[in-house]
Formats: C-alpha cells, structure tokens, sequence
C-alpha cells in the first residue's frame, strides 16, 4: 500500500475510533441546524478537534 | 487499573480470542486494561485499540462505543449501560451480519455560513444555520452515481452533512463487500475529478448511535 493510502486509512481509522459510535455515561446533546444548544455531559468523552469544533464542545 | 471499552457483542464468543470481555446484562463488552495513570490520549494507546477494534470486527459485528469511555469493574459498567441493553440487543441480532462502510466526497458549492449579526432573533439565525447546513450537498452526477451504484448494495443508508462535506453512511451485507468495493472502483472511473474516500468496514457506528438519528 502506498505510504499515502496508508496514512490516509490510518487517519480514517482513528477518526471513527474518536468520533463514531454510541456514547455511555449520559452524554446528552440537544441541537438545531449544526448548532448544539445544550450539552449535558456526565463523563470525560474524548474527541478529536474536528469533531470538538463541529460540536462546540468545551 | 482500568478498562477501556472498545464495544457491545452479542455473544462471548466474538470477544474472547482477541480482547477481554466483561458481561454486561446478557451482552459483553470488549475491554483493553490500562494503567490507572495512562492518559486516554497516549498516542500508542490510540492505534492499539484501534488494531484491536479492527480484529474484533472480524470476529463478529458489533456496537462501537466511542473511544474514552473506561471503567473499573463490570459492576460500575452494568450500571451505566443498565437502560441501554435492551435496545442493543435488538440491534445486535437485526444486523448481525451487516457491517458498515462510509463514502466521504467534498461538497459541490459549501454554502457561506451565516452571520449571527445578519439576523435580529436568535431563532431566525438558527433556521437559517439549519437551511444552509441541509444545502450542502455533493454534484448532482456523482450523486446519481452513488444512488445507482452504491445504494442498492445497502439496507440501509444515511446522508450526514457538515460544513463542507457530505457522508454516505451504508449498512451492508459483509457478503455483499466486494460488489460494494467494486461499485467503488467504477464510480471512481466515471467520476475521475471527483475526490471521494469510500471505507470500511465499520462496526455499527452511525447506525447504534442516537445522537446521529
């Protein structure tokens, strides 16, 4: 596999490991449009930086 | 120590050769054990569990739990997932041999983003935060192309939009990989200056995940 590919599969995979799949620990969000209103968070979830500003989490 | 949880299986079977399990209800969770004083975000850490999500869904699909959520006992996971067995259950068996793959393409025309000063109430920036992020979309032929080619591969597919970018969320028949792979190859020789990433498989990502419905 080219050393591009690879590191564009590589990149994929830890983004859907950071950013894909089902929370637990009551994480809750309530949003309109690409705007989350309210986020209730009762754990630390980690997110890559994308996903931090897509959501506006803090 | 502490475990992270990397996914919900149906059976204990489709954990064991290649991770821990840890019964949660009459499911299992797939754990990786790690030092107390470990940070989640080592980088080493990242692309082992990442390995070992990878084996885990060749064993047998399952839920993925996004990454960071870890526990110390199966009594302390029991009671956080207590309400959410039931229904991951049914998912379990409903798509036990399906799995998922994602096609991520650029957006045609990103729509500007609207300017909160542009509007006097709160609300009517909103709507139109809401009307300009459901505008994205990717080029009309290449969406033909997908609709054509991909979708019918799919039980079930999803659009997903941000800013930029428009997603193809498909839940496939692991039988059916290799045509969906193939559709994949023609798109990109029908569509050859159109920048797209088709991956996978995935555990059920999108498809498990409320927040995404």
């Amino acid at each position: 596999m080219p050393d591009q590919e690879l590191e564009l599969t590589l990149l994929e995979t830890l983004d859907h490991l950071l950013d894909r799949g089902v929370v637990i620990a009551g994480e809750a969000t309530i949003s309109i449009g690409n705007v989350d209103l309210l986020y209730l968070g009762l754990n630390i979830v980690l997110a890559n930086m994308d996903a931090m500003k897509r959501t506006g989490r803090k | 120590m502490k475990s992270i949880v990397i996914g919900i299986h149906l059976q204990h079977e489709d954990v064991q050769a290649v991770a821990e399990a840890m019964p949660v209800g009459d499911l299992f969770a797939s754990v990786f054990e790690v030092a107390d004083d470990r940070p989640l975000g080592d980088r080493d850490l990242l692309v082992e569990v990442a390995a070992i999500r990878a084996r885990l869904l060749d064993a047998a699909t399952f839920i993925a739990v996004r990454y960071g959520f870890a526990v110390h006992d199966a009594n302390e996971l029991a009671a956080k997932c207590a309400t959410m067995t039931d229904r991951w259950r049914a998912q379990l068996v409903a798509h036990r041999d399906e799995v998922e793959m994602t096609l991520k393409a650029a957006a045609a025309t990103p729509p500007a983003r609207p300017n909160r000063r542009d509007f006097a109430s709160g609300a009517a920036y909103l709507r139109a935060l809401h009307d300009a992020t459901n505008a994205v979309n990717i080029d009309g032929a290449f969406r033909q192309g997908l609709e054509r080619t991909l979708i019918p591969l799919a039980t079930q597919h999803r659009w997903l939009r941000d800013s930029s970018s428009v997603e193809l969320a498909m839940l496939v028949r692991r039988r059916d990989l290799e045509s969906l792979r193939t559709a994949g190859e023609s798109l990109r020789y029908a569509h050859p200056k159109m920048p797209f990433l088709l991956s996978g498989p995935w555990p059920l990502e999108v498809f498990a995940d409320d927040h995404q419905q």
